[in-house]
């Protein structure tokens, strides 16, 4: 990104928050730095991916416990859902363009998503991208579905490849040796599981 | 599962996604389409048997510019509808322009015209059933948009059905128009126009569950 257009971001920023200095820079700082690791996620870093996501993770908390009241019991439900989405959804993000605003647009619609799954009348209004990034609450909550049940109808090599990589923090190629398969066998199984998971996520409170 | 071991399957399922993803598979949704809509425009009805002539006169070409223009600002807009966060960009202008265009045309087409020869002009010969055709080869496109479209992550999805819609409707009568000889530009900007206006309507409508991600 240009010096120009994280000029005109920040300008943006200014103008729709008050113009108050200390949140014109923390936005463009958080701008700066989720838009980095976004791309190098998309490279293939798996570190940034990971540090991308739990960044997130903090902001999405926040945002959909202000919207849906700070005690409501499926905000780490949402947050994981968001995540999941985020994830499988990234080939639509373009490089060229602000990270925020795409995180936001992604937010944004999985909570009209929530709010028409259970009937809710209220509505999310259309925001800046600074809505999402104005608090960060990381300290997860317990989530009242259980992805990891959801794990249940896999194939047991696919269900214990996601276990390695999540408990235990295996490598991809750990994981290969420990379980005989190929990386990129491995690869493909991981995707599966997770793409296993966003659908039944999506599809549970149906 | 906590989120924190959520993240670490998702963390280890980051490979590579490539800068062309999104256009390449929009060519290849587009090339598959299009091939389908050729087959059922040469099944169905055949090209016309003067082609060769008839690319060589302005008619021809008004219609085809007008058509692939609305095809192509779809083909736009689907691509930005389809990324979260983002404007829609150029492609309402263009066909805001094309179709200023197409007026323009047919105006002027009409104005050089005793008023007795303008029901002529602007029924031609296929008039009943243009736009349903239209309608016909338009269906495999606009399928096959709405499905790369739920691949991308539409969070405006009458917005993005609606520009799934244009997007066959213009490919579609692109190709109709090697069959069709219909001539006039206010035929054109009459029967072309409708017909490609129902996929639009038809998207703008079903998006919403259509387009759940």
């Amino acid at each position: 990104m240009g010096a120009a257009s994280l000029n005109g971001l920040v300008f943006r920023f200014a103008r729709e928050d008050g113009g108050i200095g200390a949140v014109t820079s923390s936005v463009s700082g958080v701008e700066a730095r989720l838009k980095a690791l976004m791309l190098r996620g998309l490279d293939g870093d798996s570190a940034a991916q990971r540090d991308l996501l739990s960044a997130l993770s903090g902001y999405l908390r926040a945002y959909f416990a202000r919207r849906l009241g700070r005690d409501a019991s499926d905000i780490e439900d949402l947050v994981q859902e968001t995540l999941l989405a985020v994830h499988l959804k990234r080939a639509s993000y373009d490089r060229a363009q602000p990270f925020t605003p795409w995180a936001y647009g992604v937010a944004r619609y999985k909570l009209l998503d929530h709010y028409r799954r259970i009937g809710s009348r209220a509505e999310a209004p259309l925001e800046d991208a600074g809505a999402l990034f104005a608090a960060d609450d990381s300290a997860p909550r317990e989530a009242r579905r259980d992805l990891g049940r959801l794990l249940d109808g896999l194939p047991e090599r696919q269900r214990n490849l996601v276990r390695d990589v999540k408990i235990t923090g295996l490598s991809i190629e750990e994981a290969s040796q420990r379980s005989g398969m190929s990386a990129s066998a491995v690869k493909v199984s991981i995707h599966r599981a997770v793409q296993a998971m966003a659908r039944r996520a999506r599809d549970e409170d149906r | 599962m906590k989120t924190d071991d959520l993240i670490a399957a998702l963390a280890a399922d980051a490979s590579p996604v490539r800068r062309s993803a999104v256009w390449t598979r929009w060519a290849l949704a587009l090339l598959l389409a299009s091939a389908l809509s050729a087959l059922i425009m040469a099944l169905a009805w055949g090209v016309r048997p003067d082609i060769h002539q008839a690319m060589r006169t302005t008619p021809f070409w008004m219609k085809a510019f007008y058509t692939a223009a609305l095809g192509v600002a779809g083909l736009l807009m689907v691509e930005r509808a389809g990324r979260p966060g983002v404007r829609l960009g150029w492609g309402v202008a263009l066909a805001a322009a094309a179709f200023a265009a197409i007026l323009a045309l047919a105006a002027h087409e009409l104005m050089n015209l005793p008023m007795a020869s303008w029901r002529a002009d602007m029924m031609g010969s296929s008039a009943r059933v243009c736009p349903w055709r239209i309608l016909a080869i338009s269906a495999p496109v606009f399928l096959i948009a709405m499905a790369t479209l739920r691949w991308m992550a539409p969070t405006r999805p009458a917005v993005a059905g609606a520009a799934a819609g244009l997007l066959a409707g213009g490919l579609g009568a692109t190709v109709y128009g090697l069959h069709c000889q219909e001539t006039a530009a206010a035929f054109t900007a009459m029967w072309y126009t409708f017909g490609m206006a129902l996929w639009p309507l038809v998207g703008a409508a079903i998006g919403r569950w259509a387009l759940r991600w």
